[in-house]
């Protein structure tokens, strides 16, 4: 049939047909975002309503009085503040320290000749497969011994040495082997030593990595729970994330100083989020492709 | 003879000065990481507890947990299942997500945005919120899927305070971020040449044939890694479980990782709960190594066949 159809008539149907789809298309991508959104919403409605509002459920969907004071009230209840400042504290350490030590582990992976360095590479990948709890057991009981247990130490410390920084070695290895050659060698010849080079050439050259690197330490530091569950058992050292957990076992019910409390702690991370979109989305896309 | 001698003087300076750069990270592998695998290992065949020196104990805990704990089975098991369903579901969402932004409408950058923004989210405030939309009384599902109960006459689901859909609640959960993979494959679909669409257009291909010829093989590469990263994942979770459900109701949700917890920081069981680590660990690895197997059936594009 299709053959006897004029080239015309075929092009019209087949454009008909592309908008139907694209319509169908739309309508989907409509829905799903929906499911991907709407629970933000939903949470920020129910943040600001009133008790006797909360058991109406659908029934009131934004309050008849918004109740902006949820989020003063949130604050109250827990020394909100002091899980700020900690996790502030833990947060712009890890960082620093995870920049420094990925950027110069990365360094000696890409740009330098040693023995063993395809070897220790392999077995840095490897240390990405590895179960947590296998490790976790006994650093702990070390930390016990050496008298950190109580301290935030544990959760700082180990990320100047490269604690879970694997990837971010790897990343880094890959950027700073897409940097020219000729640059370091040229420095080499003007007489520069390998840390000048690092410092001075390698570095500014990397700063979209860098940023990439710190960006996701951030997100991956202020929204851990398991670290600070095992290792910080003072609560004056309580993060953000112990703090939540923590006005759920006391205020369980009321949801709708939860849902405040909650979008106090995700503000931070949305906010970033949204203003470095392509950094991270570049940093997720390389993970698995180059992965 | 001179300049060969100072190359090989710079070759060792070289040697040196890697070892340098790399020393922070070799380090913090040996004593955070070496150092502390060796020892889990010892304690696994000890009952150090914390308190008193560790007593080798061979075989013991391993057998205890094998042949005389039922606990160790059943949060085996509820392991199991999680990883099962919630695995592949997670590569099925995250494969339509990725399918659906892959085609030239407007705006795609911008769903691409919120289909991945509960990935930023910390899973305390992701699975309290969660808590919230399931809430079985006054949770918004419950209230929109109303006209469903009503029509065929049920009760409303209890989700993760009913104990035969607690496990089930947290998959469902675990979609929210299924954005995350979503980002990896559209990444890798939108790097397949467009040329080989084109040519299989000449060749009169239909939509559907072009997605199993030439769409789906390309794509198992990061589907490959999204399958590998979600075993490893799964066979750990422990918090959504630990913050909505407490392991409940009736341990439904105890998972091994929740199991090891408690062995560990309550009983200071610090000798079994290296041993059940070790059981994770060679599991794992057995899966990986299983799944690696299907590393045959993975194409990578650029690579001579």
């Amino acid at each position: 049939m299709s053959e006897l159809m004029l080239p015309k008539q075929k092009y019209r149907s087949r454009k008909k047909r592309a908008r139907i789809v694209r319509l169908i298309l739309h309508i989907v991508l409509l829905l799903c975002s929906l499911v991907f959104v709407f629970p933000f919403l939903w949470m920020l409605v129910t943040a600001l309503k009133t008790p006797a509002e909360l058991l109406r459920g659908i029934d009131v969907f934004f309050p008849a009085k918004p109740q902006w004071s949820n989020f003063i009230d949130a604050v109250q209840k827990i020394p909100f503040f002091m899980y700020l400042k900690n996790s502030l504290i833990i947060v712009v350490l890890v960082v620093f320290g995870t920049v420094m030590s990925a950027t110069t582990a990365a360094y000696a992976f890409a740009k330098l000749r040693w023995k063993g360095r395809d070897k220790w590479f392999i077995v840095m990948l490897a240390t990405m497969m590895l179960p947590i709890q296998v490790i976790l057991i006994p650093t702990y009981v070390m930390y016990s011994w050496i008298g950190w247990l109580g301290t935030r130490l544990p959760m700082i410390v180990p990320a100047f040495f490269g604690g879970g920084a694997a990837f971010y070695i790897f990343l880094m290895r890959q950027f700073f082997k897409g940097i020219p050659k000729e640059l370091t060698e040229s420095a080499i010849i003007d007489g520069a030593n390998h840390f000048q080079i690092f410092l001075k050439i390698m570095l500014p050259l990397s700063k979209p990595a860098i940023v990439t690197v710190a960006l996701f330490t951030f997100m991956g530091t202020w929204n851990d729970y398991f670290g600070p569950l095992i290792f910080l058992s003072n609560p004056d050292h309580w993060t953000l994330a112990l703090g939540l957990r923590a006005f759920q076992t006391q205020y369980g019910g009321q949801y709708n100083l939860m849902m405040a409390a909650s979008i106090l702690i995700m503000l931070p991370t949305l906010i970033i989020f949204f203003f470095a979109q392509k950094t991270f989305i570049e940093g997720i896309k390389f993970t698995g492709i180059k992965g | 003879m001179g300049k060969t001698i100072s190359i090989i003087k710079m070759r060792k300076q070289e040697n040196l000065i890697g070892y340098l750069f790399a020393s922070p990270w070799l380090f913090g592998l040996i004593v955070l990481g070496f150092f502390p695998i060796l020892m889990s290992f010892y304690f696994s065949f000890t009952n150090y507890n914390m308190v008193s020196a560790p007593k080798i104990i061979w075989f013991e805990n391993y057998r205890i947990l094998l042949t005389n704990d039922n606990l160790f089975w059943k949060s085996l098991g509820i392991t199991l299942y999680h990883v099962v369903i919630a695995v592949p579901l997670g590569i099925f969402v995250g494969l339509f997500l990725a399918f659906l932004l892959n085609s030239k409408i407007k705006g795609i950058s911008i769903y691409r945005t919120l289909f991945y923004l509960p990935n930023v989210v910390s899973v305390v405030a992701m699975t309290l919120l969660w808590m919230w939309l399931f809430q079985p009384n006054f949770g918004l599902i419950n209230q929109l899927l109303k006209p469903l109960y009503d029509l065929f006459k049920m009760e409303p689901l209890g989700w993760y305070l009913d104990q035969d859909l607690s496990k089930l609640t947290l998959i469902l959960m675990g979609l929210w971020t299924a954005g995350g993979s979503m980002v990896i494959y559209l990444a890798q679909m939108q790097d397949i040449p467009v040329t080989l669409y084109e040519s299989a257009d000449i060749d009169g291909a239909s939509w559907f044939k072009k997605m199993i010829h030439i769409t789906l093989p390309l794509m198992t590469p990061s589907i490959f890694f999204n399958f590998i990263m979600g075993l490893i994942g799964s066979f750990q979770v422990f918090t959504i479980a630990y913050i909505m459900t407490g392991g409940g109701p009736s341990r439904s949700t105890y998972y091994y990782a929740y199991y090891l917890f408690d062995k560990m920081m309550n009983d200071n069981a610090m000798g079994m709960a290296s041993a059940m680590a070790w059981i994770l660990l060679v599991i794992v690895l057995i899966v990986t190594v299983f799944a690696l197997r299907l590393n045959k059936y993975v194409f990578y594009l650029g690579e001579d066949s």
